[in-house]
């Protein structure tokens, strides 16, 4: 987040990957869906999140594509399907069908997995504030990524309390799926009960009450934001005459 | 000047059929500290939530009597001004904790965010309340990553940086270590000297009878004493209501028992030593 890139007002970010999302649906094609991959690569190597980028983009959207590929060539039946051998056949229809998803798929996935690494949650979350969407729904994303790593401490206590009580937790599935009741019941109430609590001490410092709220935190816009933000704008125009004349 | 009035208050939760708080009345002074005390489900924080607001306000039930704060009915206040007028902390120092913030800074201005106060403000009184409540070394930490006593205390600047003039603790102490406490009493300490109101629901009877100005004891709901700390903590009638008396008052009433003695009982260590000097 200390990269030029990172210190971007989240909404510039935000209007990039859109317009790059609406471009990749609506060109047609997939040359330049599948090239967004690279690109989004490159920004993440001066934004410094290059590693960390390809480690959860290979490990996971990579895997989608392929395989959503693999069954669109060669599993669903098309009129132009040839068979190769038992249910496996291959088809021209479904591999111009599966270019066209997989490339939108991974250019979208591509921006969106690069904006949420080059963007705090809580620039987020202050965007989103400054841009007047409603409290309650800032509070529950920002609250629901915060107490994550919250809710895996209680749920291992909880683990170790029922342990010390002589229940099994390790070993055979049967044996583990004995135990998720015992350590799910108490971390439900649990929660629940936490809940409660958290409910009225938000309450007792104005949760809801409807004023404009301020905040402590606060990331200005500077004029590169301007700029980019006039450039992708510019840049969405010009796409859709060039959509309307081709 | 009366702070707060309770006049004939019942309360009963929804889908109960017992009522926890039942026809009780008392008033509560501008600038004293108060103690709640009583045996668990006597109904302490059920009063607290009344005198803020949260009855009926998030918990329905029946509420009947009348509630008033400053001469107005509770209800007429909105959500800003109860805020603004009252600070309440809990028990749990975990759930106090927003949940949104990521340094105890922003944790502590979270309220006054709310209330849409203007930044510059927000920056003075949060720095002010830093250093009032000694929180400078935490000041850029992970609430989530103090301990239950810093959390509380991080929770109490949150509370009183709107300026409350009544402070409501309910049961701040309970999961704290013998340091944790000390430090909230200390906070206790300040606030009485800054002309607070403080009520504050506590089973350690001890730091009652050193802090508090007067004592409310409650047993099935109902009021059953209300009276000046030494006057109240030094009644054995406290033992049949659920309720304790501090050690030294233990000790000097049992003494008075067993040797036919009728020497004064003092509250604390301080008060008897004071005694058995003038003594001899």
């Amino acid at each position: 987040m200390n990269s030029a890139i990172g210190k971007l007002y989240p909404s510039t970010k935000f209007c990039f990957i859109l317009l790059v999302i609406i471009a990749s649906i609506f060109t047609p094609g997939h040359w330049f869906q599948y090239a967004m991959f690279p690109l989004f690569a490159v920004l993440s190597l001066f934004s410094g999140t290059f590693v960390k980028y390809l480690k959860a983009y290979l490990s996971s959207i990579l895997l989608i594509v392929v395989l959503i590929f693999a069954v669109q060539v060669f599993i669903v039946r098309y009129d132009d399907t040839t068979p190769i051998w038992a249910f496996i056949g291959f088809s021209q229809t479904g591999l111009t069908a599966s270019l066209g998803i997989t490339s939108r798929i991974a250019a979208i996935c591509a921006a969106i997995m690069w904006f949420f690494q080059v963007t705090s949650t809580k620039d987020m979350v202050y965007a989103m504030e400054r841009a007047n969407f409603p409290k309650k729904m800032t509070f529950v994303i920002i609250s629901t990524i915060q107490m994550v790593p919250q809710m895996s401490a209680l749920s291992a206590t909880i683990l170790d309390a029922q342990r010390s009580r002589g229940i099994e937790t390790e070993g055979s599935l049967m044996t583990r799926m004995k135990a998720f009741v015992p350590m799910l019941g108490p971390l439900v109430l649990s929660l629940i009960q936490q809940t409660e609590e958290r409910a009225l001490a938000l309450q007792s410092r104005a949760f809801l009450f409807k004023a404009r709220k301020t905040s402590l935190y606060q990331i200005d816009k500077r004029p590169v934001d301007t700029v980019i933000q006039i450039v992708c704008l510019a840049a969405f125009v010009a796409y859709v005459v060039w959509m309307v004349i081709a | 000047m009366t702070s707060i009035s309770l006049k004939h208050v019942s309360y009963r939760y929804p889908l109960d059929t017992n009522n926890v708080i039942d026809d009780m009345s008392f008033d509560i002074e501008q600038g004293r500290t108060y103690a709640l005390i009583g045996a668990n489900d006597s109904g302490k924080t059920t009063v607290c939530n009344i005198i803020r607001g949260f009855i009926p306000r998030f918990y329905r039930g029946d509420l009947t009597g009348s509630v008033e704060i400053d001469g107005k009915p509770v209800t007429d206040f909105d959500d800003a001004q109860l805020t603004t007028m009252i600070g309440y902390s809990f028990q749990n120092p975990f759930t106090q904790m927003s949940g949104v913030k990521d340094n105890v800074r922003e944790e502590i201005a979270y309220a006054l965010e709310n209330l849409g106060v203007p930044r510059d403000e927000m920056i003075e009184r949060v720095d002010a309340m830093i250093e009032l409540l000694h929180l400078e070394a935490l000041a850029d930490k992970n609430p989530f990553e103090l301990s239950g006593g810093q959390k509380q205390r991080v929770a109490l600047a949150a509370v009183l940086v709107t300026d409350p003039g009544i402070v409501i603790l309910d049961e701040p102490t309970s999961q704290l270590d013998p340091k944790g406490t000390e430090d909230i009493f200390d906070i206790v300490e300040l606030l009485k000297s800054q002309g607070k109101t403080v009520i504050l629901v506590e089973h350690k009877i001890d730091l009652i009878a050193r802090y508090c100005d007067q004592v409310l004891l409650l047993d099935g709901g109902r009021l059953v004493m209300n009276g000046p700390v030494h006057e109240v903590l030094t009644d054995p009638a406290v033992l049949d209501h659920g309720g304790q008396l501090p050690q030294v008052a233990r000790y000097y009433l049992e003494r008075n028992r067993r040797f036919g003695r009728h020497d004064p009982i003092p509250l604390t260590v301080e008060e008897a030593a004071a005694q058995e000097r003038k003594g001899r």
